[in-house]
């Protein structure tokens, strides 16, 4: 049987069976119709009726049932989540399982074409470290992200000593995996 | 694609959480419809054969070094880190014998009203099988959509192939 303790091992190891089955579009595809749309069919639902109150229902308990060290910050304009351990690349690590380029990447993948169909857009970064920033707002507002500690405080992950990693990947007011921006 | 990393414990990789999280489920069903729905039922067991034979590689090599009480070990430790699992693992003179009074995965995708994948259950036979091979055994199953029975002997050519209709389609 598959089962869920290890999920993020064999999720990441079909990343990369699909990839060499159908290359970049059909990893897209997966994270978009099998994650977006059928797994993830709920969190659609409500982010899709409640915006950024959904968003707060959601990544509650599903972070902490997944273990997840981490802070939301929510205005009337931007929900945020500053991820300090993340315990799906957490796991990857702990184990040595490297086998899909960028396996952070998911998370855009399936996240961003749900934004976009409940009208947010995301500035985001990830250190493939475990740790990331994330600030959804909505598409006709074009506030920036915010700086280093001005919407979370202290428990801005950008704060952290080990933030800065030899790559860090950059997202602005993204909805695809391929908006990444620029590479740190 | 990399070489998982042998280990030595019954569990090739392991979580600092004991036991995971069910919503994963929903992922593992939607995966294998992604791939019946794009690709067809050939590439869906190419999929579960390929898994068995990479992904999980350093439990077949326990299987390997350890023969059938490895095979015990690994499923107690597999099924104590699902939640909601109900199974009773039997080590027999010549097989090991997996009881699923409650499968996890069909209770889970059943509470929260999924569409579970028709062929769903037969992942486990050819998931199994791709894992026991490598280590000189071969695996069956019977029963489906909820509760089965999965045996683990070692392979013998003059046993007969698994009949795929012992296995139940998953509503």
């Amino acid at each position: 049987m598959i089962g869920c303790y290890d999920f993020c091992g064999h999720y990441e190891w079909t990343f990369e069976w699909l990839n060499k089955l159908g290359g970049h579009e059909l990893v897209k595809a997966y994270w978009d119709e099998a994650i977006h749309r059928d797994s993830q069919a709920h969190a659609s639902k409500l982010i899709g009726e409640k915006g950024f109150e959904g968003m707060q229902e959601y990544w509650g308990p599903t972070l902490a049932d997944e273990g997840a060290v981490y802070e939301r910050t929510m205005t009337d304009d931007v929900f945020r989540i500053d991820m300090h351990e993340c315990p799906s690349k957490g796991f990857l690590l702990r184990n040595g399982l490297d086998q899909y380029k960028d396996y952070c990447d998911h998370c855009v993948g399936w996240i961003g074409p749900l934004m976009k169909e409940s009208g947010f857009v995301i500035d985001h970064e990830h250190n493939h470290c475990g740790q990331c920033w994330w600030e959804m707002r909505r598409k006709d507002d074009t506030t920036p992200a915010s700086e280093a500690g001005a919407l979370s405080g202290h428990h801005d992950v950008r704060l952290r000593p080990d933030w800065k990693s030899p790559h860090t990947d950059h997202y602005e007011r993204a909805t695809d995996p391929d908006d990444k921006t620029a590479f740190s | 694609m990399n070489e998982p990393s042998l280990t030595t414990g019954p569990l090739p990789y392991t979580d600092t959480k004991p036991v995971g999280h069910a919503d994963f489920y929903m992922a593992v069903n939607a995966t294998f419809r992604f791939i019946l729905d794009r690709f067809g039922y050939e590439k869906l067991k190419d999929y579960w054969r390929d898994i068995g034979t990479t992904y999980y590689r350093p439990v077949s090599e326990n299987w390997a070094r350890g023969g059938l009480p490895a095979v015990a070990d690994y499923w107690r430790a597999f099924f104590k880190a699902e939640p909601g699992a109900e199974v009773e693992v039997l080590e027999l003179a010549d097989e090991v014998r997996l009881e699923v009074k409650v499968c996890p995965v069909i209770r889970h995708l059943r509470e929260h009203g999924r569409e579970i994948v028709p062929c769903f259950c037969q992942h486990c036979f050819f998931v199994n099988e791709a894992m026991a091979a490598p280590a000189g055994l071969t695996a069956r199953v019977q029963g489906g959509g909820g509760r089965c029975v999965q045996r683990f002997m070692k392979a013998d050519a003059s046993m007969a192939p698994q009949n795929l209709e012992d296995i139940a389609t998953a509503s």
